[in-house]
């Protein structure tokens, strides 16, 4: 599973460091990283649903507030 | 020859002054560029206002065609004469270097101008002229690609004197030094200026008794970066735009998301942006096949306009050179911009970043063309060419 993170200067402004390192941490909590790949990407031209995140083609608005939600449904729960 | 020269230069204040009586001006016509580095006699605001004087005197008049005995001369008429001392006087040292590779060197009193070529100190060739009851010597040489030409006050040779070393640093000290400095790799101006300032600082104990300026100019093969930064206000333009950056000789950096987008849509290759925050406030540099370096935009040059201006205020520091080493976005192309060009294009699209007028967000987004202007400003004043091309 690819799952591309925005880290444009909007979406950086609203927090993808923060998710970044989120999804990072939970990844490996959970022992997945063999599952999920993450990567960045330039502007997705979706800045007011910052901070953008494409779970394969699929377009997520998340926040550092809502990662660890928008992991467990998104990521954790199609696994 | 084709010959272009990186720059550099630094000023340590005597002791206990806010002004320094030491000044350096660059000035350039279109056939040479000039270096002149004068220090007016004393301290504080009265050496200040001589040493500013000559510079602009002797470097305006040089760079309009006049020769050295009519600046002299002018000097000799115009300088305040000092109330206490019944004297005026400045000295100064010329560094004129032609496009076509010959130099011209003129001192006055100052300590004479170190010639590193290829590892050696080189002996110049004075002759001397008497011009106004002052002795004046010049030289006229030609240059070779790595040669470094240091320029300094005399608060360079004095340096630790009656403190450190009885009597001062020294010339034949302070040339060995340089010398030896000048044997690293790729030892950019920045650096050797660094490099001579931390050596004179160190030798006054961090309390220098005289004002101590180095002036430091490399001349090296033209070293051409190109930014790219901004989508064009028309869709059409980009490729005009990317024609006009990919075929421009030199180093390629892209700034900005949208122009990074714009740059891998043209070239037809992806873009591979990491994830890696090596510094939390600049968001990670991306890697594109043909361009040497893809970074954010706004954040990113402001930060690296931020470290332009902080070294053209004078900080030479460790502390500045180790920022500039670090791995982020900012201080990549601040160091590419400080240590190695010597002409900056810029390419600057002027749309709206329909991504950028949201507000609520805790910077303003919509100030590229501000840093635009500033990162100009302080490469102009590093005494590199610049020029913008506007989208």
């Amino acid at each position: 599973m690819l799952v591309t993170i925005c880290i444009g200067s909007s979406c950086h402004l609203k927090g993808s460091r923060d998710v970044i390192s989120i999804l990072e941490r939970l990844i490996s909590l959970h022992g997945i990283s063999d599952k999920v790949e993450l990567t960045g990407s330039f502007c997705m031209g979706e800045c007011a649903k910052g901070v953008c995140v494409k779970v394969d083609d699929e377009l997520y608005s998340v926040s550092p507030a809502t990662a660890e939600t928008f992991f467990n449904e998104q990521i954790l729960g199609r696994i | 020859m084709n010959i272009s020269l990186d720059v550099s230069w630094k000023s340590l204040n005597k002791h206990g002054e806010e002004l320094c009586g030491d000044t350096v001006g660059i000035l350039k016509n279109d056939v040479s560029d000039i270096f002149v580095l004068s220090d007016g006699m004393g301290s504080g605001v009265k050496a200040n206002i001589l040493s500013t004087l000559t510079t602009k005197i002797v470097g305006t008049m040089l760079r309009d065609g006049a020769n050295i005995s009519d600046c002299v001369e002018t000097i000799a008429k115009t300088l305040p004469v000092c109330s206490v001392r019944h004297v005026a006087y400045s000295t100064f040292t010329i560094l004129q270097i032609f496009k076509d590779g010959r130099a011209y060197l003129v001192e006055y009193d100052n300590p004479g101008c170190v010639l590193v070529r290829s590892g050696k100190l080189e002996q110049i060739p004075y002759e001397v002229h008497e011009i106004e009851g002052k002795k004046i010597r010049d030289c006229s040489l030609n240059v070779a690609l790595g040669d470094y030409f240091v320029l300094m006050s005399d608060g360079v040779t004095h340096a630790g004197v009656g403190n450190m070393m009885s009597f001062g640093w020294g010339q034949a000290r302070a040339s060995e030094y340089i010398r030896k400095a000048c044997s690293m790799n790729n030892l950019s101006a920045p650096r050797l200026t660094s490099m001579i300032c931390k050596a004179c600082s160190d030798l006054y104990l961090d309390s220098p008794g005289d004002d101590t300026t180095v002036a430091v100019i490399h001349a090296v093969k033209a070293k051409h970066v190109n930014i790219f930064t901004g989508p064009p206000q028309s869709y059409d333009d980009d490729a005009v735009l990317m024609r006009d950056f990919m075929t421009s000789p030199g180093k390629k950096i892209v700034s900005g998301g949208t122009s990074a987008n714009i740059a891998a849509r043209i070239l037809k290759k992806k873009i591979v942006a990491s994830i890696k925050y090596n510094d939390p406030e600049i968001p990670p540099i991306a890697t594109l096949e043909g361009v040497d370096l893809v970074t954010e935009g706004v954040l990113t040059l402001n930060r690296c306009a931020n470290m332009l201006e902080q070294y053209n205020k004078g900080d030479l520091s460790d502390r500045f050179f180790d920022s500039l080493d670090a791995d982020n976005g900012a201080a990549m192309i601040a160091k590419i911009l400080v240590e190695e060009c010597t002409d900056l294009h810029m390419f600057v699209g002027q749309a709206m970043n329909a991504a950028h007028q949201n507000v609520g967000l805790p910077f303003d987004l919509s100030i590229r063309m501000r840093l635009v202007d500033k990162i100009r400003q302080e490469c102009e004043k590093m005494g590199k060419t610049v020029t913008v091309r506007y989208y």
